[in-house]
């Protein structure tokens, strides 16, 4: 069992890392990893790999998620509620008060030219990681088929996205895609 | 247009918990297609306009971006119980439900079928997620640098290896530029 300084050394660590994860959380975990990894030994590789992509399998808050299992895998689960606790915590106050602030000044010149400027920026931004979200899941034209499909319901019907996502898991659990 | 900027009635704390526990439970890819899809499409909270300025804030601010959008849309609807009641119902269910999964998956490892429901279920929920961003892009459709400047970032990020904080902060530059010189032009 690890002491107890380390579950503070782990909780810190990822408050810190959260608050200045610019472009999300993802960002800082190659940081995380060689924290956790390298530099105290609390987990293999392997383990840390395994616990992202389970996040990435499992609906919700992702990274949250991942971060509960790294907690977990380090101090059990008061481990795993600490450090969920440490990765949204800190951010969520952050987003709260700098965005009070940001809506005070809604009318100012500023602000205007900031939110036409960039809106363009981030919608290219979501495309792009369906897009890249798409080459990691189409491994052929069938998968690719889905993927099309998907967005052209979304598009042209105002069907509930839930039946979209049902379709492609049954289609899949059929073996249609394999 | 102004039809859709009236706001109604004061949306309920119960209801705000309980889209932002659908965004989570059934966001997979990160849940911004649901988001979009509860808070502007289905119960027409905010216009299309509101929602992508909530989103390009959370884009540019650090932390996990999805809890920020559910903290910002809470805040803009209802303030600071609106906030708690958002994030609670972004968090507190689909964590526990994501965790115990996470854990009973460590016990049992690998089952093909599970693999390839998943697998499906990603390809459907890429396709979800382009749509979002499609659709978000409409309300531009009438300023051609704009969606030059959607098409750029797009191309940027998928087709070279620059690492995302350079694009993002390299393209929001060149976007606010170009806007400020269009704005002081039309005046």
């Amino acid at each position: 069992m690890n002491s107890l300084s380390d579950l503070v050394e782990l909780s810190a660590r990822l408050a810190m890392l959260s608050s200045i994860s610019f472009g999300g959380f993802p960002t800082v975990l190659p940081d995380v990893r060689s924290f956790v990894v390298t530099t105290h030994g609390w987990m293999t590789d392997q383990e840390f790999t395994n616990f992202f992509a389970l996040a990435q399998a499992i609906p919700g808050p992702n990274m949250i998620l991942m971060m509960s299992f790294v907690g977990w895998k380090v101090w059990g689960m008061p481990g795993a509620i600490v450090s969920a606790l440490a990765t949204f915590g800190p951010a969520c106050v952050l987003y709260f008060s700098v965005y009070r602030l940001w809506d005070r000044f809604r009318s100012a010149p500023w602000q205007r030219i900031a939110r036409i400027g960039l809106a363009p920026v981030t919608i290219g931004l979501v495309i792009a990681s369906g897009a890249v979200m798409a080459r990691a899941a189409d491994h052929d034209w069938r998968a690719a088929t889905v993927t099309a499909a998907a967005a052209a319901l979304m598009l042209l019907t105002r069907l509930n996205p839930i039946f979209v996502l049902v379709a492609g898991g049954v289609l899949g659990g059929l073996g249609v895609l394999r | 247009m102004a039809e859709q900027q009236k706001i109604a009635d004061p949306v309920s704390l119960a209801a705000l918990f309980a889209a932002f526990l659908q965004v989570s439970l059934f966001g997979f890819g990160g849940g911004l297609a649901w988001a979009r899809y509860i808070v502007v499409e289905q119960r027409r909270w905010t216009s299309e306009e509101d929602f992508a300025d909530i989103m390009s804030f959370c884009q540019f601010m650090p932390g996990p971006n999805m809890i920020g959008i559910a903290v910002c849309t809470g805040a803009r609807l209802r303030g600071t119980a609106g906030t708690i009641a958002a994030m609670s119902g972004f968090l507190l269910v689909p964590g526990a439900i994501g965790f115990s999964l996470g854990m009973l998956y460590l016990r049992y490892t690998h089952i093909a079928v599970f693999r390839d429901i998943l697998g499906g279920v990603s390809a459907a929920a890429a396709g979800l997620l382009i749509a979002t961003g499609i659709r978000m892009l409409l309300p531009h459709r009438g300023r051609p640098i704009a969606l030059f400047v959607a098409a750029l970032t797009f191309g940027v990020m998928v087709f070279t290896n620059l690492p995302f904080l350079a694009v993002l902060f390299g393209m929001a530059l060149v976007s606010l530029t170009v806007t400020q010189i269009e704005f002081s032009k039309a005046q």
